[in-house]
């Protein structure tokens, strides 16, 4: 038997941490779609399951966004990082044990977090409406993880790192900053007034913006030369992309603010960064899509890549809208709209996920061997793109609406401004119905080449362990 | 960048600014704002004995604050009122005046929020809801405006036969329940609690009340002429709608029997929007307004035999005006589209029932037969 080339000795090491989170992201992916369309059916029918407190709008709408981010979003961070990271450092990964034992804690934290929510201890920060008892856990595993993902960097054959090491090591660091920033702000010594206000939102949408944004633009630049064989088009702008997001994201997340009760410079300087972020943006648009353009037909071959394509094409298009939605004078329409809810879901659906996504297809067969069928792919990819755009365009254009009927005072609020949005709403059902479908096939066909035979999973891994 | 300490002393110096800024920066700016008195003396300090703002909220207000918190409220109402220049909320009548970070300091939830699928609430305790209306449209928002996509909260209430004083008088939708009337649970009162207390009717040494030129729009009023309504019959129907919710005195509480939304009780009490004899002869109502009714009476073609007693409280104390600004209500309200009744006509109406004793019901057929 020849010995095995390196990458297959550090695919097999990375096997039980990345079925792991994958199978455990791939529930949470379910669970928040589940919550997604129970949120966009309450909009649609406002008496649907009415009667149970713990299914109220606002918790469900809550529960979903966080089992999206840290659920789906979390889980799948860990497995695509640890893999990348992994690759690229010609490690192998180590303390298998330990990083599925944070993993559980991580999960159950969630778990524990969202039933918080639902019982009714949500603490009203944005994005860390989880109570308050559920963050050391959170944090403790998190910390874990990322200590034995800087373990495989710092064993790395190669001295010189690349642009996906970069963003994927700086999210995988700033989310506990970010975490504590907020921890100590909220809770340990709470600001008082609005303070907590620019601070929650600060770190809310910065979770979006360093954290699940880098992972995403780092698989990326690591999947579209992996898959293409070819080198990124411009590469030397890449790490001036990467100061670019580093310098200035933190800074634009605050727009949101415009007009609020803060001091005028907080949403100012953001508006100011938000414009900024055309450089960036830029940047990675050339980098990937300068590529990709090179070699269209071979995109359009590759599954993975037809993801990842789908997800920076998104990722472009989308950031130059919110650039110009974050102008004052386009800000005061779309403002408290659910503009929102598209930007958001934009970033978790259309990007972050696509890319996942791709990157799943790209290593799943390489680490376990086994393939996803074909048509099951294609049926993903297809209903998650026609599902995403028809969510895009409702919440876009039931936004605009929004906005610009609400801007009009002599229109009474409910009977005419809500009620020109409600079809709006109804697409959004039926686009979470689609999402739902493919997620559904998407993650069985994950857990059937993870679990080919649920069990003698364990012993035949003790068995392959032990060889 | 390939050295893993530097890169990492990089990336949080860059996150490190933003931090200064947003969180250092901002608590040392604003982080100790106390309150203070609408106007302050010349040389800028406090004057002795005047009333500080923003006042704390009440004990019951706060367990509401975090009902309202643990509910999930935040989701869909925010709680500020914008910079005129970003944005339209005092002209929509959410406000008399921006929201300023000093109102917030005593509050222990700060709910701004970042959504308005239903408005803001920064000032609902401004807006003269009773609290029968804040419990009715926590039960049933759909049963006040009935495009509303507020979730029903009946889990916050109890369905009982046998009513007390401080039950609401609104009948569930599901026709089982209907002779059942609807007690608030002590979370329902928590939260009226804190709707009534949330107010900024006060003004800071930062920021002072904004004149608008537009009069508040009240949700639903739909104006006679289906566009809007000239100034003097907005006011009317305003203050009408006011009386025809009011449950105390100087009001009508009209909505007691036809119901918030105009369509009273099947059999019991007959509807006013759409009915014939709201958009019919002014007469009539004016003498019904004032003395009530009795007997049969065919509305729609339909008939009831109740009791209407005399309106207002006390009974039969409605003045020449409030009767014309009820009636003026009524007749432009769920749909209806009808000429104003003036003071003046309310009171022509009123000497020539010289004589006639007071809280004398008056009979259909004593209304119809002069008419015809």
């Amino acid at each position: 038997m020849p010995a095995d080339s390196p990458d297959k000795v550090i695919d097999r090491s990375a096997k039980l941490v990345f079925s792991f989170f994958l199978s455990s992201a791939g529930l949470w992916l379910l669970m928040a779609a589940l919550l997604a369309y129970l949120a966009a059916a309450k909009l649609t029918d406002p008496f649907f399951l009415s009667s149970y407190e713990f299914l109220t709008y606002g918790k469900i709408k809550v529960a979903q966004a966080n089992a999206f981010v840290y659920g789906w979003g979390g889980n799948s961070i860990f497995a695509v990082s640890l893999w990348i990271l992994a690759r690229l450092s010609q490690a192998e990964v180590r303390g298998s044990v330990f990083l599925v034992f944070a993993g559980v804690i991580w999960n159950l934290a969630i778990t524990f977090g969202l039933l918080g929510i639902m019982d009714g201890h949500m603490s009203g920060h944005e994005m860390l409406e989880m109570p308050t008892e559920v963050w050391p856990a959170m944090l403790i595993s998190y910390l874990i993880i990322t200590f034995l993902a800087l373990v495989i960097h710092r064993s790395r054959q190669v001295r010189e790192t690349i642009a996906p090491q970069w963003f994927i090591l700086a999210a995988l660091l700033w989310f506990p900053a970010l975490f504590l920033i907020a921890w100590n702000g909220l809770e340990i010594n709470p600001a008082r007034g609005t303070l907590q206000t620019v601070l929650s939102m600060w770190y809310g949408q910065s979770l979006v913006w360093l954290w699940l944004t880098p992972v995403a633009l780092g698989a990326a630049y690591y999947l579209i030369p992996a898959i293409l064989g070819r080198t990124i088009d411009k590469y030397y702008l890449a790490i001036f992309g990467f100061w670019c997001i580093a310098a200035l994201a933190p800074w634009s997340v605050v727009h949101h603010l415009e007009g609020g009760p803060v001091p005028m410079w907080i949403p100012a300087v953001g508006t100011v960064m938000s414009i900024a972020m055309v450089f960036p943006i830029a940047v990675a648009s050339t980098n990937f899509h300068a590529t990709a353009f090179m070699d269209i037909g071979k995109v359009w071959h590759s599954l993975p890549l037809r993801f990842v394509i789908f997800g920076t094409l998104s990722y472009t298009i989308s950031s130059y809208i919110g650039v110009v939605f974050s102008l004052p004078a386009v800000a005061k329409i779309t403002q408290f709209t659910i503009i929102n809810e598209f930007h958001f879901n934009q970033r978790v659906y259309g990007f972050f996920s696509m890319i996942i996504f791709g990157a799943v297809y790209f290593a799943l067969p390489r680490i376990t061997g086994r393939e996803i069928p074909k048509a099951a792919k294609s049926f993903h990819f297809w209903t998650s793109t026609l599902g995403v755009l028809m969510l895009l365009l409702a919440y876009l254009i039931g936004g605009l609406t929004h906005g610009v009927l609400a801007g009009q005072p002599s229109l009474p609020w409910s009977s005419s401004v809500i009620h020109s949005i409600q079809p709006y709403f109804l697409i959004t059902k039926f686009a979470f119905i689609i999402l739902a479908f493919s997620q559904f096939v998407f993650v069985v066909n994950v857990w059937r080449i993870i679990f080919p035979n649920p069990f003698v999973y364990f012993s035949a891994e003790n068995k392959e362990a032990s060889v | 960048m390939n050295n893993l300490a530097k890169f990492t002393i990089g990336i949080f110096f860059t996150l490190g600014m933003a931090w200064l800024a947003f969180v250092v920066g901002a608590r040392s700016q604003f982080g100790d704002l106390v309150p203070t008195s609408e106007v302050l003396d010349d040389d800028g300090s406090v004057p002795e004995d005047a009333e500080l703002f923003p006042v704390d909220i009440s004990g019951m207000a706060k367990q509401g604050a975090e009902e309202y918190a643990a509910l999930g409220c935040v989701t869909c109402h925010t709680q500020q009122v914008r910079r005129v220049e970003a944005g339209f909320d005092v002209e929509r009548g959410w406000g008399k005046r921006p929201s300023a970070p000093r109102d917030y300091v005593l509050q222990e939830h700060v709910l701004l929020g970042n959504s308005r699928i239903g408005p803001d609430l920064a000032n609902v305790g401004l807006r003269n809801y009773s609290d029968e209306w804040l419990h009715q449209h926590l039960f049933e928002p759909q049963s006040i405006f009935p495009s509303s996509l507020c979730p029903p909260s009946p889990f916050l209430y109890q369905l009982v036969d046998e009513p007390v004083y401080s039950d609401i008088g609104i009948a569930p939708k599901n026709n089982m329940d209907k002779n059942r009337t609807v007690r608030p649970s002590i979370r329902a009162n928590r939260l009226v609690a804190y709707l009534q207390e949330l107010k900024q009717d006060y003004e800071l040494p930062e920021v002072s009340f904004i004149e608008t030129e537009e009069e508040l729009v009240e949700e639903e009023v739909i104006s006679s002429a289906g566009g809007e309504a000239p100034k003097w019959l907005q006011d009317q129907i305003d203050t009408g709608k006011e009386i025809y919710m009011k449950a105390a005195p100087g009001g009508g509480m009209c909505f007691a029997c036809h119901q918030q939304n105009g369509e009273g009780i099947a059999g019991q009490f007959p509807p006013l929007a759409g009915s014939d004899w709201v958009l019919g002869n002014k007469e009539r109502l004016i003498k019904i307004s004032m003395y009530g009714l009795m007997g049969e009476i065919e509305v729609n073609g339909v008939k009831y035999n109740n009791v209407m007693a005399p309106p207002g409280i006390p009974p039969g104390s409605l003045t020449n005006e409030q009767i014309a600004n009820v009636l003026t209500y009524i007749r432009n309200d769920w749909g209806n589209s009808a000429s104003a009744v003036s003071a003046e006509e309310v009171a022509t109406v009123r000497a020539s029932l010289k004589g006639r004793a007071p809280m004398q019901m008056f009979t259909s057929a004593e209304l119809t037969t002069p008419i015809q």
